[in-house]
């Protein structure tokens, strides 16, 4: 009973986010500072053309009421049309879309080992050479950021081992293997990033756990150490854990931006940077409220399954 | 003696402290003997919760052991490996830790924790486990109900909890317990009832136990030789009669000396311990001689080995034959009887309910009670009885949902922040932590000058200075940060933040017990001297019977958020006694007080009845349904005591047993009254 | 012995050099690394062998030598002028971008934390959708938003860090502002009758400061990647600016010929985040914070 309120509250306040995040783009977007068309258009405007725009855009109406029917069209999966091509907005995305989720799914595939391995390393060789050559390793890694590792790791693959090749771009005429070599690099770009984050998460929450009165209680007890570790520490570092991966699957969403970008992968990502270049507002609208909606809903199923994993509310 | 069980011999650990190590234990050596119970007493960081986990082979990666070997069933605990050790952990010698509720794991059953130890140690196939389990509990007094063993650790209360710990230490007969400060994190009551229930297992299984506490009061009771540790020394190893009626070593006497007697009826305070324990700054000899008041320059130059002081004792001190207890020469202070001088403060049917609706919960029911000027008055119950929520109503942090505060004759808002900047001045709270009374990042002149400024508009380094030495500290502290001073020198500059302020008022809640004993001892004399020289009132909280005993003049005893008893300090602690006042006065642990015998008392379910006594549910002299459907009248005694009870006041003379175990007749009481 | 003695306060430590010998490790490498980075970037434009957008210093398109450490563009700058030129852009531009953050995240969240109510429950909501975006879509749109008037305005740079970071920080500064608030000494200020805005000046911003100062080491670390990335889409500083991700972006195409003209501020930027991280991370140690270094 507290338990399903706990998730229905928690769902409408992500409900409710969603529609600020809605607002805030919105008003950013189209309501802030001075005129739309003239923005969209920028130094190529002229009369005309810019009174073309304003109706097309339907600017002659005033802002909530625009605002509305935006959202009105966001809910009913109707996202207007794009500017550039004038093709309807969902058919430019949904491509796009499948692009990335195959490239998300595979970078959690490489993200995961890369991530647990070192972490338990870590935490079992706690303040030994293991544990900090890691904590170096990551600590440097932490620091290139995404564009640049990416950079590197087509320098490494694609001029001195030239295993892949530089530009992913992919079609639907694209075979299996062709998707696959095309998304390695930019996969294992995201993988690292999401990794070297996630691995200092999930040492520091391994060892807490395993410096905590309860771990030290399961020993006193006379259990093995195997048992101690299986059965007392880890599920009690899970949860801390899913957080990270919540978190990391929000970097995701921001991260595929630069790295699609980098390996002009056809996603969702460079989609976004496109749009912003060629300022077709109702793409780069329908793009981000796409990215906002997968960060909060990561994050309410991360919260919604740290309360289903947590004995003190299932059976409060 | 017989072949002791366990000999701990030459221990000495350190602890890796920056690039170095510090030595926390130096060359300790004891032994148990066969179901004996050793008790292992001294202040916090002494080193003997060290020990503890030593006996078991157990060392955290800072920890390193120097010297010294453990022997266990002919074998050096110290130098076997982890295979061995599991073999031994739990099956031979088994733990029972500090705080139960960390200590267990928050995603696993009981049940299945005391399981899982069952299995570790082959204890045959599962259904015999469950019934094992059952047995356990019924034995420590928790329900032997399967759906009970299918709880997780949260669905407990801490007495509970601490239970399954003990259980989960019984499970395989172990030939030898360690008890970590089992009671530390309980409640005065609860940490009764396990006491009681290892006297009971005790005297039952014929276990050899090592008890470690800071409590020496506590140990009396239970153990059958004590050492005293300082500084992680071993400076006294004694039977625990002999070490109460005649201490050898200084530091004993000292410890012994600053417990606070609740039998003691001359209202002086305990004798505190001089100075501080300063870890990193010990001498080479003993390291208690800075604090000692016979030591010689000798003493922090030779080391002090533990020497034979008789049949059975021990002793670290090559002083003990010559020194000599001077008498207390303090004069006793007559309990002042507070003529009713005028009244400062006037509680009228105060009630507070926390939340609304279905969750809403009733802290504090139609309370009344007055203060006069200068009186003290001492709010006394466990915790959960509504002492610091009415503490919490008067200083206008919580507006009452009924009744009205006035003082000085005029009604008080209920919010704070609707009252006068007099009203506010007049009123000063004292909290109980003094870690977290103080700001960390701000110094102590500006802590002090900040409410003179405030309600004076101006704040001088003399008056910064005047206060300090109005709680007994240098002016020089008034450059320091909290985190440079002890736990008693904050306490003091949290009462003189108070004090500056001018108030009429000071409320205290519960400002001793995060305190060490020796520390508690010298605060309550500054507020003996404060009481009669400023003549501040007060409303002191405490769960301390006995610090109540030595500062209050009246005493109001709450539960459940109803007042059960009220009246001068003298009636409250004589017959008759309201039954829920006994039964505090009956848990107070006292040196070498015969424990009551009694059947280990088991964990009850405790619901309030919504028209009835407050008590009843938990009163041992319960009546019957009259408790759970009457709400009691008020009984009073000639001399003003207030008692809520159906009993009569004869009744409840003719049961009162306290302090003698023995029940008294009414005549005698009659003759007393 | 006597109860009522004047008790004297045992003596002060204090020193320097001691001081210095107890940091971490990694506080002291982070330190010094920051310093060889001040150091380029105030003094760098006085020595640098070449003016940032000078042309014509060499081959172009030629690597590694003596003369050019970094190698030349197809326009024929000098590479490792150009790095040394950026240094003090990409410093500044990232530590006042972290700062008004921080300024406008503390205020906001430790008000919202000791007030609370609606207001609180409110700007916490806003702040929540705010986080939902991720930073770089914030950043992006923000700079869409802004117009092309402004893009490439190092103050709209300025801005949009602290747009990003402000939300974030003012998160943290709450939940430290509630946790506060319950200690207390600051019901003592209660009691006394203070204002929130007294007490959050006098109580809660000491006792935050420590946190505030490790979050700001933090974001401030990852301040010149956000700038980097937005020059690396061309959403950031305009060219010829010798912005460090701008330049890896300007020289990627030609990664195969030289790769050296894109590692060269590749190595400036990370070593520049590098020292900025162990230096949060031995700050954190020295004040006993832990961290969770990285991007969210």
């Amino acid at each position: 009973m507290t338990i399903l309120k706990l998730v229905i509250r928690r769902s409408l306040m992500s409900v409710v986010t969603l529609l600020l995040v809605s607002l805030i783009i919105f008003s950013m977007l189209e309501v802030l500072p001075g005129d739309v068309a003239s923005r969209i258009l920028g130094r190529d405007a002229t009369p005309e053309t810019l009174e073309q725009l304003r109706t097309e855009l339907g600017l002659d109406r005033p802002a909530p009421v625009r605002y509305l029917s935006w959202l009105g069209g966001l809910v009913t999966g109707d996202l207007g049309n794009s500017l550039a091509s004038s093709r309807p907005v969902s058919e430019i995305l949904a491509p796009r879309i499948l692009n990335t989720v195959l490239l998300s799914v595979y970078a959690f595939l490489i993200y995961l080992p890369l991530t647990f391995i070192p972490a338990l390393l870590q935490a079992l060789h706690r303040d030994r050479a293991t544990d900090h050559a890691f904590s170096v390793v990551t600590l440097v890694l932490l620091s290139v950021p995404d564009f640049l590792l990416a950079t590197i790791l087509l320098l490494t693959f694609v001029v001195m081992l030239p295993l892949l090749p530089a530009i992913s771009l992919v079609d639907a005429s694209s075979s299996a293997w062709e998707y696959l070599r095309a998304m390695t690099l930019p996969a294992l770009t995201l993988a690292i990033v999401m990794a070297v984050y996630a691995v200092r998460m999930l040492r520091d929450n391994l060892i807490e756990v395993l410096d905590s009165d309860y771990i030290r209680m399961a020993e006193l007890k006379g259990l093995s150490r195997r048992r101690v570790l299986l059965r007392h520490a880890l599920p009690n570092a899970l949860v801390p854990t899913l957080n990270v991966t919540a978190l990391n699957l929000a970097y995701l969403v921001g991260g595929v931006v630069v790295v699609e970008k980098v390996f002009s992968y056809p996603g969702f990502g460079s989609l976004l940077v496109d749009s912003l270049q060629l300022r077709d507002l109702p793409v780069v609208e329908a793009t981000v409220m796409i990215a906002a909606f997968v960060y909060v809903v990561a994050n309410l199923i991360a919260d919604v399954a740290a309360i289903l994993l947590n004995p003190r509310l299932r059976n409060g | 003696m017989d072949a002791p069980v366990i000999a701990v011999e030459g221990l000495s650990v350190s602890y890796r402290q920056g690039a170095g190590f510090n030595r926390v234990v130096d060359d300790v050596s004891f032994s148990v003997a066969p179901g004996e119970v050793f008790g292992l007493v001294g202040e916090s960081g002494c080193g003997k919760s060290t020990i503890a986990l030593q006996l078991l082979g157990y060392r955290t990666p800072a920890m390193r052991t120097d010297a010294g070997t453990i022997s266990f069933d002919g074998r050096d605990l110290l130098a076997l490996d982890r295979a061995e050790l599991d073999r031994i952990r739990g099956a031979r010698i088994a733990f029972v830790p500090q705080n139960p509720t960390t200590a267990l794991n928050p995603g696993i059953r009981v049940g299945a924790q005391i399981d899982e130890i069952l299995g570790a140690h082959g204890y045959g196939e599962a259904g015999r486990r469950v019934d094992r389990a059952l047995e356990l509990f019924g034995l420590v007094g928790l329900p032997s109900r399967p759906d009970f063993l299918r709880r997780y650790p949260h669905q407990l209360s801490g007495g509970q909890q601490q239970r399954v710990c003990i259980a989960m230490a019984l499970a395989c007969d172990p030939a030898f317990v360690v008890l970590d400060e089992p009671t530390t994190g309980l409640d005065v009551t609860t940490q009764e009832q396990i006491v009681a229930l290892l006297i009971d297992l005790r005297a039952r299984l014929g276990m050899s136990m090592l008890y470690v506490t800071h409590d020496l009061g506590l140990l009396s009771q239970i153990a059958d030789r004590v050492g005293v540790m300082y500084a992680g020394r071993m400076v006294e190893i004694a039977p625990t009669e002999e070490l109460f009626t005649d201490p050898k070593h200084p530091y004993t006497r000292g410890l012994i000396g600053s417990i606070p007697r609740i039998e003691d009826k001359s209202g002086l305070p305990a004798r505190p311990l001089r100075g501080l324990l300063q870890r990193h700054n010990l001498p080479k000899g003993c390291p208690f001689a800075p604090r000692c008041d016979w030591a010689l320059p000798e003493c922090f130059e030779d080391r002090q080995e533990l020497a034979t002081a008789g049949s059975a004792r021990e002793v670290a001190c090559w002083r003990w034959p010559e020194i000599e207890v001077p008498e207390d020469a303090r004069a006793l202070v007559e309990s002042p009887e507070v003529e009713q001088a005028g009244n400062l403060l006037a509680i009228n049917d105060v009630s507070v309910i926390y939340g609304s609706g279905r969750d809403a919960f009733t802290a504090l029911r139609e309370i009344s009670l007055d203060i006069g000027e200068g009186e003290t008055v001492a709010l006394v119950g466990e915790s959960g009885s509504g002492k610091s929520t009415l503490a919490r109503a008067v200083a206008g942090l919580l507006a009452p949902a009924g009744g009205e505060i006035r003082l000085a004759g005029k009604a008080l808002a209920g919010h704070v922040k609707d009252r006068t900047p007099e009203e506010r001045r007049l009123i000063q709270f004292v909290f109980q932590n003094p870690d977290a009374s103080l700001n960390p990042r701000a110094r102590i002149a500006k802590a002090l000058s900040r409410p003179l400024e405030f309600f004076f508009g101006k704040s001088t380094a003399e008056n910064v200075t005047a206060a300090l030495a109005d709680v007994r500290l240098d002016g020089k502290y008034a450059a320091r940060f909290p985190d440079e001073l002890s736990g008693g020198e904050r306490q003091r500059v949290a009462i003189a933040r108070g004090l500056v302020a001018e108030p009429t008022l000071l409320l205290c809640d519960e400002i001793l017990s995060a305190l060490d004993v020796s520390v508690q001892a010298s605060i309550l004399a500054l507020l003996q001297r404060l009481k009669t020289e400023r003549g501040i009132a007060m409303l002191f909280i405490s769960h301390d019977l006995a610090v109540v005993r030595m500062l209050a003049d009246r005493v109001c005893v709450l539960f459940r958020g109803d007042i059960m008893e009220l009246g001068r300090r003298d009636q409250i602690f004589a017959a008759p006694f309201h039954p829920y006042t006994h039964s505090l006065l009956e848990a107070v642990p006292t040196p070498l007080k015969p424990h009551p015998r009694r059947e280990a008392t088991r964990e009850t379910a405790g619901t309030t009845p919504a028209t009835g006594c407050a008590y009843a549910g938990r009163c041992a002299w319960q009546i019957g349904d009259i408790c759970d459907n009457e709400r009691p009248p008020w009984r009073e005694t000639e001399e003003g005591l207030r008692i809520r009870c159906h009993h009569t006041l004869d009744e409840l003379s003719r049961r009162a047993t306290w302090p003698n175990a023995a029940p008294k007749q009414t005549e005698d009481q009659k003759v007393i009254q | 012995m006597s109860i009522e003695t004047l008790t004297a306060p045992p003596s002060r430590w204090n020193g320097l050099l001691p001081l210095w010998r107890q940091t971490p490790l990694s506080f002291r490498i982070g330190l010094i690394i920051l310093l060889i980075h001040f150091v380029i970037a105030a003094t760098g434009p006085f020595w640098a062998p070449y003016g940032y957008s000078q042309m014509g210093t060499g081959r172009p398109l030629s690597g590694m030598s003596w003369a050019h450490p970094f190698g030349v563009d197809q326009l024929g700058r000098d590479i490792f002028s150009r790095v040394v030129h950026g240094a003090h852009i990409v410093i500044l531009l990232s530590l006042s971008g972290t700062l008004l953050g921080l300024i406008i995240g503390a205020v906001l969240g430790l008000l919202s934390g000791y007030v609370g109510g609606w207001f609180d429950e409110i700007l916490q909501r806003f702040l929540e959708a705010l986080i939902s975006i991720p930073f770089l879509v914030l950043a992006l749109i923000a700079i869409a938003a802004a117009g092309p008037e402004l893009s490439g305005n190092p103050v709209l740079i300025v801005l949009v860090v602290a747009l990003v970071y402000a939300p974030r920080i003012a998160r943290m500064a709450r939940t430290v502002a509630v946790d506060i608030a319950t200690r207390d000494y600051v019901t003592v200020a209660r009691l006394r009758g203070e204002s929130a805005w007294s007490v959050m000046r006098r109580e809660l911003l000491p006792n935050a400061t420590s946190v505030l100062l490790v979050e700001f080491a933090l974001r401030a670390g990852y301040a010149p990647v956000l700038i980097g990335s937005l020059g690396f889409l061309g959403f950031g500083l305009r060219p010829p600016t010798p912005e460090w991700g701008l330049m890896i972006s300007e020289n990627r195409a030609l990664i195969m010929i030289t790769p050296i003209t894109v590692l060269g501020p590749g190595l400036a930027l990370a070593s520049l985040v590098v020292g900025l991280n162990l230096f949060t991370e031995g700050l954190a140690r020295i004040l006993g914070r832990t961290v969770k270094l990285g991007v969210q």
